[in-house]
């Protein structure tokens, strides 16, 4: 499983490249024709991107993992059996994540969505023996899976209106307008659900829960990258719509905002970045909410570096954690003597992410400086104001690891845990010298956004022109910021403790409480007993019979004449009422038991006389059947309790509610049979047509060609019941023997 | 309750109650009857063996504890000729051979896959009859 992962996403990397510098490529078969679904794939910039992401960044965290999650099932009490099940869903992941960006069909991409949702729950709940890691993947897999579904509304909308699911021609023919505008409403919220947005924002956090290289890879290439990646590839219908930009822009600032802060306020290393993660994707919201070709090339060239930077820190993390001994900032330092080559890689990549010259994150900054400032100079104020946080914490993240004294331990660390790192940092590196690779897939990927050519010629320019301005202001204000943390922590800190008290996380677990209860509730007034859960179903079904017969009233209830022919039957059915009278007074379980089969066979009986001897067949041998499995279950029973059961008098409340049911549902049963006999026979039935092609089916027994040919589905849906009773009946029996 | 008079008739009854349920079967597409008749036919037989001569005698006699294979076999059965068709492209339940196409007949047994399906609805209602009655009997009498 290891080496199959290793291969996968290594040869997966490679593959895709080949492909995309040879010009991309793409795939189109007819999937389901009859719902108009196709399989529809291309390899154009954006999901080049992405897909080389996911590949290439997965491929590192695989080759961590061998080192890593070894000694992690070692802290967790584990033992090597369950590694498979990671490698299985990591990879899971990342074939799900490869489909999602080359999808081209709406219903495709919301299939492999869904897969890349289910896939993060198990792997967020990889240490499932713990309550919290449980409940946090059920969190992110309902806030992520629950918005997923608005994706599917939004398809069905867009096909509604326009007749396709593939995407290329519902962008050709998209009109603005109130319909593109919600569909497109809906998408952005799936998106930025999945891209921890404010105010969808708290799971992120808590997602931590999972082994490091899953942080690693879900929050830095994948899981959060797949929810930027909808909002870019389905740009061409949110820009439409001026409201939905402002909503990406004001989201994207809010997120930056609270991402920013709390994320200074964290001391364990994980939480630090799933903050700092929150406000990074928020800058791709806000670049994309800004609108035009400057903002849809800088989104894509920082979801790249950022890529690059933040898995990079991650994997610092988790080296770091596994050196100390510790996974907090406050218990951690002076790592930079022991380790010095994950210092420098982990420095490059934490100067990236700062902006720092020389580095491919000074060129992310550049484009967003110079796409805030393309819309005007609030958003560019905005622009320094968060790039000066996430240099303030980028700074307190790394220094307190690697400077200062040393507290806790300096274990050695597995190479395996080292050189991934150093690698994304060296790529880092490179990229701030030689930008151009980086740059012409963002352009590929901010054309195949934007729809038009997006130039991005990021370049050092030694000149004071105003983004290297706003650069400069940057540092400044970052490093002021870092070195007063002292005065203002409190402060955030505070206002962190002020979102956790009214935040949405609040809500969410209210609202999960809430459904708790209610279905609490609803589970013990139907299944209190078998009365009141037959109860349960024969009120509401009568209920919604008499709803239906007061709104469409059948007219006169005339069930027509009883003739000298009937007598036979009359005299069945008489036996059968007096049957059934009867069991309303029975009290032995035994007499019960043969009173109801006595109703069963004059049942079968008037069958016969109605001219339907496969249903009298059936209802004999069903009758013979039932009878003798009631009486082999009562010998299985104790006797006295039998007997005592048979003696208990019913309650007051009961005495009279239970006739009051029984009598309700009976009448409305008469009424439904009453009003069907009454109507004239339809000319034309469906039964009709059944008799006539069962010669075609080459069946004279027209009840076994419905049962096996014309209702086959059905039968089958029918007879998977017995199956699952009998397999209940094995798991029951045997469970209650051997306990 | 049982006397030797029901257990030699019980005995006795199983290869005609087979034979019953077998030509029930066979016959299910052109005269009365179908594979779920004829399967509670079969397992009637074998519950009439149970009340007479007992669950131990029963197992010495027929393989009952091959009731949960049948079930899950028939269902095999049943699902892998109603789903076949959608690899060659039709629908789900398409039998063959097609309307109006010759059958090849042997007796009253038509050979169409419909009559397949019959067959596992048969083997499905069979194994849970017997295998629900025989954990039954088993749930009390202890392992054995």
């Amino acid at each position: 499983m290891r080496g199959l992962s290793l291969v996968i996403s290594g040869g997966g990397f490679a593959a895709i490249l080949a492909l995309w510098l040879n010009g991309g490529g793409s795939v189109d078969v007819a999937w389901a024709p009859a719902l108009e679904l196709r399989l529809a794939f291309e390899l154009d910039g954006l999901a080049a991107l992405y897909a080389l992401l996911a590949t290439g960044i997965g491929f590192l965290v695989v080759a961590y993992s061998t080192r890593y999650l070894p000694l992690h099932l070692e802290h967790e009490g584990r033992t090597a059996r369950d590694e498979p099940r990671f490698y299985a869903f990591l990879l899971l992941f990342l074939v799900s994540m490869v489909g999602l960006v080359t999808a081209q069909d709406a219903i495709l991409l919301f299939v492999f969505w869904d897969l890349t949702a289910v896939a993060s729950y198990f792997l967020i709940g990889y240490d499932s023996h713990r309550r919290d890691a449980r409940a946090n993947a059920l969190m992110a897999l309902l806030v992520t899976g629950i918005s997923a579904v608005l994706l599917l509304v939004a398809a069905l909308l867009l096909y509604d209106e326009y007749g396709t699911f593939s995407l290329p021609i519902l962008f050709e023919a998209a009109e603005p307008g109130a319909l593109v505008t919600t569909a497109g409403a809906l998408v952005a919220v799936a998106g930025l659900a999945k891209s921890a947005q404010v105010p969808f924002h708290f799971w992120l956090p808590r997602a931590m829960v999972a082994p490091t290289p899953v942080s690693a890879y879900l929050h830095s290439a994948a899981m959060v990258a797949a929810g930027v990646f909808l909002l870019g590839r389905f740009y061409p219908l949110l820009q439409t719509s001026g409201l939905l930009l402002d909503l990406l822009l004001w989201t994207g600032i809010a997120s930056m905002a609270v991402g920013g802060i709390l994320a200074l306020t964290r001391d364990v290393m994980k939480q630090v970045l799933a903050y700092s993660t929150i406000a990074q994707y928020g800058y791709v919201t806000f670049m994309l909410g800004l609108g035009g070709p400057e903002g849809a090339v800088a989104a894509s060239f920082y979801v790249l570096a950022h890529a690059l930077m933040k898995s990079a820190l991650f994997l610092t993390a988790g080296a770091a954690a596994e050196a100390a001994g510790d996974d907090r900032l406050s218990r951690v330092g002076g790592l930079a003597r022991t380790h010095p080559l994950l210092a420098v890689g982990s420095g490059l990549a934490a100067a990236g992410l700062a902006a720092l010259p020389l580095t491919a994150g000074f060129f992310k900054d550049e484009l967003l400086f110079a796409a805030a400032l393309e819309r005007g100079e609030l958003w560019a104020v905005i622009a320094v104001g968060s790039a000066a946080l996430t240099l303030a914490y980028v700074a307190r993240f790394w220094a307190s690891i690697f400077l200062g004294p040393r507290r806790g331990e300096a274990r050695a660390i597995p190479a395996a845990l080292v050189w991934p790192v150093v690698l994304l940092g060296g790529l880092v590196l490179a990229g701030g010298i030689v930008v151009e690779p980086l740059a012409r897939l963002a352009a590929a990927a901010g054309e195949a956004t934007f729809g038009a050519p997006t130039p991005a010629d990021p370049a050092y320019h030694l000149d004071a022109r105003a983004v290297n301005l706003m650069a400069l202001a940057t540092y400044a204000l970052g490093i002021s910021l870092y070195l007063t943390r002292a005065r203002w922590i409190p402060l955030a800190v505070a206002a962190a403790g002020l979102g956790e008290r009214g935040g949405p996380e609040r809500l969410y677990r209210g609202v999960l409480r809430g459904l708790n209860l209610l279905s609490d509730r609803i589970h013990d007034v139907e299944v209190r007993d078998l009365r009141t859960r037959v109860a349960s179903v024969l009120v509401p079904a009568g209920i919604l019979v008499v709803l239906g017969i007061w709104v469409t009233p059948t007219g006169g209830y005339d069930p027509g004449s009883i003739g000298s022919d009937d007598i036979g039957l009359v005299l069945v059915l008489v036996v059968a009422t007096l049957a059934a009278l009867v069991t309303a007074f029975a009290r032995r379980h035994l007499t019960l038991v043969l009173i109801l089969s006595a109703l069963g066979f004059s049942l079968a009986v008037a069958y016969a006389f109605s001219g339907a001897p496969d249903v009298a067949l059936v209802a004999v041998l069903v009758e013979t059947i039932v009878a003798l499995l009631f009486l082999g279950i009562f010998a299985l029973l104790p006797r006295d309790v039998l007997r005592r059961e048979a003696r208990l008098r019913t309650s007051r409340r009961r005495r009279w509610r239970d006739p009051l049911i029984g009598l309700f549902s009976g009448g409305i049963a008469f009424l439904v049979v009453w009003s069907a006999l009454s109507r004239p026979a339809p000319e034309a039935t469906v039964a009709g047509d059944h008799v006539r092609l069962a010669p075609d089916a080459h069946g004279s027994d027209v009840v076994t060609v419905i049962l096996a040919d014309f209702r086959g589905l059905d039968t089958l849906g029918e007879i998977t019941v017995l199956a699952v009773a009998l397999l209940g009946i094995a798991t029951l029996l045997r469970r209650g023997r051997t306990a | 309750m049982t006397t030797i008079l029901t257990q030699t008739v019980a005995r006795l009854l199983v290869a005609p109650t087979f034979a019953v349920a077998a030509a029930i079967l066979v016959k299910g597409y052109a005269d009365v009857g179908d594979g779920f008749a004829a399967g509670v036919v079969a397992a009637l037989g074998v519950l009439l063996l149970f009340a007479s001569i007992g669950a131990k005698e029963t197992h010495r006699i027929l393989p009952v504890r091959r009731a949960f294979t049948v079930a899950m076999a028939g269902l095999l059965l049943a699902l892998v000729v109603g789903f076949a068709p959608l690899l060659v492209g039709d629908p789900p339940f398409t039998h063959y051979p097609a309307p109006e196409a010759p059958v090849v007949r042997v007796g009253t047994l038509e050979l169409i896959t419909a009559v397949a399906f019959d067959v596992g609805v048969f083997g499905l209602v069979l194994g849970v009859v017997v295998g629900a009655l025989d954990y039954a009997a088993r749930a009390r009498k202890g392992d054995w």
